[in-house]
């Protein structure tokens, strides 16, 4: 019986594996070896230990997608985890409209990053953008920009827009986090005499923090990604200021079609997610043996 | 969970209730004035499809206009290739979901209900992929795609998201079949059916809601992907339609008009899913709480 059994599970088993190992497994163990080489795309390429990586530290272009990379990573922690867990408390708390209100903020989460990006390139306009348009409306004519040409605000213009969609999923996570907070136990602590801030801090929060946990690495996953936006909205530009470690790594590979460096740049991106997630992963379970 | 607050309240003398309702009001419009100001990109480009070009031109993308037409939506037809993209993008997307969604399935179920003998480590394995950044698969795969002349066809979207949507799917399935009561499969062991049917008759009608949420998740990232239709194809005729819309609007210059239509048609697919499944998703949490 239970060899039988076993049997069956490693032949369900079998046609996952395959296909996760044929489209995953293999390439990343491929360029993982291929970020040693000097190869282009046209021949072989020679093994160069890590001459790849001592170019990228002598290179503003990486050094600067690392950088952005970085901070579109903080940003993902704190913008999501705070506007987004803003949004879910204050909707929990309404009934009227609630649900109107919740599909008009769930809406943006069926869009592409394409759209999103299409649709926020118009916002930002420098002679007919939505953005300009309310800045001189609001008698702030003279804060108005050329958003995403201007290098110092490029990168958080295109940032904002990401931002747009991502504190809707948090508020949908959180949202469904809130619905397992008992409702017994908050009003408990009402009756005790307990605050709006106190109830917050020592009843939702920590029921909520499986829901934290989902969202920051949803989004630390996501902001690690971020090619889509990026590419749409400035190609990377203006003058490359808004390259992440994700757009460096497709322009090194398939515009100079340099794929030693694209691999080896796509491995620091590799290696970089893995500390990070395994940073946040090792906090987490700190917090929860010292909670 | 409308209806448990309100069960909540009811205890709550008649008087307290409506001080209650009241007190609230600024926070509801608050909240609606917020919700209609997030909507705003998206009315918007909306719109901008319903606007003629030479009001566009004359009097800026985003002023109200006051006579709105649908010849934009003709003109996408027509000028760009956006019906090949879209059929492309269903062809790749609908084959793409049912199976990284059935390959998520029978992973998820071994790994949480057959548990053989280092299931738990190739679990782990298996969502190590939701990690994987999709840059570091992109030259492998290119040079595989070339060298078995799959290049510039459907074929490599198929794969690579039935592949890359393991991770995700498998890790879904598996906390839905953690949380289900596995009696019933017992019942079909004592009656020696075999491990398929099991799964086939007796665990799959109760995966249901959980295989139509999963769906529409893995529907909505493949229909919206852009960097592998990018990366492995190279025609006009095989373009996907976030890229062919983005392409379209490069190569020719596309009036703004046409390209907010192509942008309204190429969401339309996924905002239609996303509210047939709010509706579940809602529904969900509602009888959830009331459970609770």
């Amino acid at each position: 019986m239970t060899i039988r059994r076993t049997w069956w599970a490693w032949g369900f088993l079998a046609a996952p594996l395959l296909a996760y190992g044929i489209t995953v497994v293999w390439p990343a163990l491929y360029s993982f070896a291929h970020g040693f080489t000097d190869w282009h795309a046209v021949g072989g390429g020679d093994f160069v230990g890590l001459d790849q990586f001592r170019r990228m530290a002598a290179d503003p272009s990486f050094l600067r997608a690392l950088r952005n990379t970085l901070i579109w990573t903080v940003a993902a922690v704190v913008v999501p985890t705070t506007v987004g867990l803003a949004l879910a408390l204050a909707l929990n708390r309404i009934t009227r409209f609630a649900k109107l209100i919740k599909s008009f903020f769930f809406l943006p989460l069926a869009l592409s990053l394409v759209v999103v990006g299409q649709i926020w390139f118009w916002i930002y306009r420098p002679e007919d953008g939505l953005l300009n348009i309310v800045l001189n409306a609001l008698g702030l004519g003279s804060w108005g920009h050329a958003w995403l040409s201007d290098p110092n605000t490029a990168l958080w213009a295109v940032m904002v827009a990401w931002g747009w969609q991502q504190v809707t999923l948090a508020m949908v996570i959180f949202l469904a986090g809130l619905t397992g907070v008992s409702r017994d136990l908050t009003e408990a602590a009402q009756v005790d005499g307990a605050g709006a801030w106190q109830r917050l801090r020592a009843v939702v929060l920590p029921a909520l923090r499986p829901s934290f946990v989902v969202v920051t690495s949803l989004s630390l996953i996501n902001a690690l990604k971020s090619f889509d936006i990026v590419y749409v909205m400035t190609g990377g530009g203006p003058f490359r200021q808004t390259e992440t470690l994700a757009v460096l790594a497709y322009r090194v590979s398939f515009k100079t079609y340099d794929f030693g460096y694209g691999s080896a740049v796509s491995i620091v991106l590799f290696v970089v997610s893995i500390v990070i997630i395994g940073l946040f992963f090792a906090w987490n379970s700190w917090r929860d043996r010292h909670a | 969970m409308p209806e448990t607050v309100l069960a909540g309240r009811a205890a709550i003398p008649a008087a307290a209730g409506a001080r209650e309702r009241s007190s609230k009001a600024p926070l509801v419009a608050a909240l609606l004035g917020f919700a209609v100001l997030f909507l705003v990109p998206c009315l918007g480009v909306l719109y901008t499809s319903l606007k003629s070009d030479a009001d566009i031109a004359a009097n800026g993308l985003w002023a109200p206009s006051g006579n709105l037409t649908l010849d934009n939506y003709l003109q996408a037809f027509t000028v760009g290739s956006t019906g090949r993209y879209l059929l492309n993008s269903v062809l790749v997307t609908v084959p793409a979901t049912a199976i990284s969604v059935a390959l998520g399935t029978l992973a998820g179920y071994t790994i949480a209900v057959l548990r053989p003998r280092g299931g738990e480590l190739i679990g782990f394995f298996l969502l190590a992929g939701l990690f994987v950044p999709p840059q570091i698969l992109l030259i492998p795969l290119f040079q595989g795609f070339n060298a078995t002349g799959l290049y510039d066809t459907l074929w490599p979207m198929i794969i690579v998201h039935s592949g890359y949507g393991i991770s995700l799917c498998t890790l879904v399935m598996r906390n839905f079949f953690r949380s289900l009561p596995m009696e019933l499969r017992a019942a079909g062991l004592v009656d020696g059916a075999s491990e398929p049917r099991i799964l086939a008759s007796i665990v799959l009608p109760m995966t249901r809601p959980a295989l139509a949420a999963l769906a529409t998740l893995q529907f909505t990232f493949i229909w919206n992907d852009f960097l592998y239709p990018l990366v492995f194809t190279r025609s006009d005729t095989m373009r996907t339609v976030m890229v062919g819309i983005l392409q379209q609007q490069g190569q020719f210059s596309v009036a703004y008009g046409v390209q907010a239509a192509m942008a309204v048609l190429a969401s339309l697919p996924t905002v239609a899913i996303f509210i047939a499944f709010q509706k579940h998703f809602i529904a969900g949490l509602t009888a959830g709480a009331v459970k609770g």
